[in-house]
């Protein structure tokens, strides 16, 4: 028993070990990262000599970072709204209803998933040169909505395939109109799906680097300005801008995560 | 709510139990081409405990969703108070469906459930509240689990909670879609006895399917018997077992058993699944030459010590069954079985294997042409 027990908790340990390593593997870039943001000298050398803020006051006050979080917001909220409303309504129609043509319509709302992103981006580019429109932060929110559509449709059909359609029926039997049992019963039930379709439009559009490389044109976003920094002249404000994000990005799923916890609870299931 | 409430007992009042509130005529309903409801005619009366009962296919749901309008007949009308309501929609219908599976909504509380009907008529807050704990109590939820979310509820909660909210839509006919056969069998006597006494306290007019004849004959005025889409019976609980009209209504309800018959050339009858040496004794008031006998398990006894009965054959015990207070026995008669069911009380004292002779009298057999 002794033995078994010991050899139990050696294994727990190993476990732990391993998970460790995992965490290490994955966040002590991102830490380096940030870490790096706060050196004082220029350049990116290990280990620091010393520390700062002075990097993330520069970030924090710069015109031209203003701007570029400014697109990047602006072309996240713009997919975020209009790729929800479109997958909303595409997966109650692939999940919920049977009509012609539904299995092909479920392979082409796929397809732009498997389609590589920069390959995608420069389809997009010439698309758009051809039909004469002008780049600008439009028409990269129209190529991240070719993108992300597909995979919110995906998010929220899940909550849809869950949903029992007998609950509207039953509804409908209490007396309630289409509008009412839509705002009363499928809304509400179907709000965490589209709430994390949201989530995920919004956090897809924001990080997309290969889409808005070819199609954002004068209007930069944080990903684009990122790389271009990187490739040549190399400032702090790199790991700073990256860390803001990642912060920022951090605070937005906890917020999430509060608001369905208290919607939960609101519902009495806490 | 207090106008609302004020208007529906005038209309109760002008109404007499027992006559008439729907009526069937001629229904058929067909799905691509299969008729699964073949001309149904049925008067449900005011204030009865009604139950359809039949095996899964023979259309029980299907007619229940007629009703509650959640489906419309291919042929035939339904009339509710002399107004036909075939093709009217199930929120302007003076029904409320109890689902099989409850369909309670998951993302609401006890109390917002049982509320739902009444928010959407409009009925203020404070009156809903009101009238969702009176329903609680009718019910017999505790006061406290308004708050509670149904799905932290157990099976017979949500049953409860499940025929409250249908209460609170406050309809003429309730419609009750098995909603017992997911629940445990102790379980679901205590619930039919409880859905009995809220029939006869709430006065409401109440339709019930089951595939269960015991279900039904347990709680229910009357019952009617469905077969393939077709009813083949309407009639009491004890008219049912007592005189069913054909072999499908009679081996519905537990083990019976069932003889085709017919006259001999030389007068009685016989059997063709018993030795054509038995010459058998058959009660029936018309002069029909063939047809089948079911003689229930119980009707059934064991001839000993020269008892006598019209009909003897002798037979094999083949098994032996404790029902607690009763037993059951299996026979073997040629190649006929037979179950013989008798109080634990007055067994004899038979094994298995022992060589029998069993009977009944001519007037414990019912007579049956198909």
């Amino acid at each position: 028993m002794l033995l078994v027990h010991s050899r139990d908790s050696g294994c727990a340990l190993l476990c732990k070990l391993w998970i460790a390593l995992v965490l290490v593997f994955i966040y002590l870039p991102v830490l380096c990262g940030a870490v790096s943001s706060l050196s004082k000298s220029r350049y990116f050398i290990f280990p620091l000599k010393a520390y700062s803020w002075t990097w993330w006051e520069r970030t924090f006050n710069s015109l031209e970072i203003h701007t570029l979080v400014c697109n990047s917001l602006l072309i996240a909220i713009v997919v975020t709204v209009i790729s929800t409303l479109i997958a909303f309504g595409g997966a109650l129609a692939f999940a919920r209803y049977s009509w012609r043509g539904k299995r092909l319509y479920q392979k082409i709302i796929l397809l732009p998933i498997f389609f590589p992103q920069p390959v995608l981006g420069l389809a997009l580019l010439l698309w758009f040169n051809t039909l004469g429109l002008e780049l600008s932060w439009a028409t990269a929110a129209f190529a991240h909505l070719v993108w992300i559509t597909p995979v919110v449709t995906l998010v929220i059909a899940i909550q849809v395939y869950g949903f029992d359609p007998t609950l509207e029926v039953a509804a409908r039997d209490l007396g309630a109109s289409p509008w009412q049992i839509f705002r009363e019963i499928t809304l509400p039930l179907l709000w965490p799906g589209i709430w994390s379709g949201m989530l995920f439009a919004f956090l897809l559009s924001w990080g997309n680097f290969p889409l808005s490389l070819y199609t954002t044109g004068v209007d930069n976003t944080i990903p684009k300005w990122l790389f271009s920094k990187m490739s040549a002249g190399y400032t702090p404000m790199v790991p700073a801008l990256g860390t803001m994000s990642t912060i920022a990005m951090a605070a937005i799923m906890i917020v999430g995560g509060l608001l369905v916890k208290l919607h939960h609870r609101h519902q009495g299931r806490a | 709510m207090l106008g609302h409430k004020k208007s529906v007992s005038a209309k109760d009042h002008g109404a007499v139990k027992g006559e008439p509130i729907l009526t069937l005529s001629d229904v058929c309903r067909s799905f691509e081409g299969r008729d699964v409801i073949k001309k149904i005619n049925l008067t449900i009366k005011r204030g009865e405990f009604f139950t359809l009962v039949g095996p899964s296919g023979s259309g029980k749901t299907t007619i229940l969703k007629m009703l509650a309008g959640m489906d419309s007949p291919s042929s035939g009308d339904i009339v509710y108070d002399n107004q036909s309501i075939s093709s009217i929609p199930p929120k302007a219908r003076p029904t409320c469906m109890v689902f099989q599976f409850l369909a309670l909504f998951p993302h609401m509380t006890v109390g917002q459930n049982i509320e739902f009907p009444l928010k959407i008529k409009g009925v203020p807050a404070e009156e809903r509240y009101d009238r969702a704990c009176q329903l609680m109590s009718m019910v017999q939820l505790p006061e406290d689990y308004y708050a509670k979310n149904v799905m932290k509820c157990s099976g017979g909660e949500r049953q409860r909670v499940a025929i409250a909210r249908a209460f609170a839509y406050d309809p003429q006919i309730l419609l009750f879609d098995e909603p017992l056969s997911a629940i445990d069998a102790k379980l679901r006597k205590t619930l039919q006895k409880e859905l009995k006494a809220l029939h006869e306290k709430s006065g409401k007019t109440f339709i019930y399917i089951t595939h269960s004849l015991e279900e039904a004959m347990f709680m229910s005025d009357r019952v009617g018997v469905l077969n393939h889409g077709v009813l083949e019976q309407v009639g009491t609980p004890n008219e049912i077992y007592a005189h069913p009209n054909s072999r499908f209504t009679a081996s519905f309800i537990g083990d019976t058993n069932i003889f085709p018959v017919r006259v001999r050339p030389e007068g009685g009858w016989e059997s063709s699944e018993l030795p054509l040496s038995v010459v058998l004794k058959v009660k029936q008031l018309d002069r029909n030459i063939e047809g089948y006998i079911i003689v229930r398990p119980e009707r059934l006894r064991f001839l000993t010590d020269g008892a006598l009965a019209d009909n003897a054959i002798p037979a094999k015990i083949v098994a032996i069954y404790s029902l607690g207070s009763s037993l059951q026995y299996e026979l073997i008669a040629g190649k006929k079985e037979l179950s013989l069911q008798l109080s634990s009380a007055h067994a004899p004292d038979y094994k298995v294997g022992d060589a029998v002779t069993v009977g009944w009298d001519a007037d414990d057999a019912i007579f049956v042409l198909n």
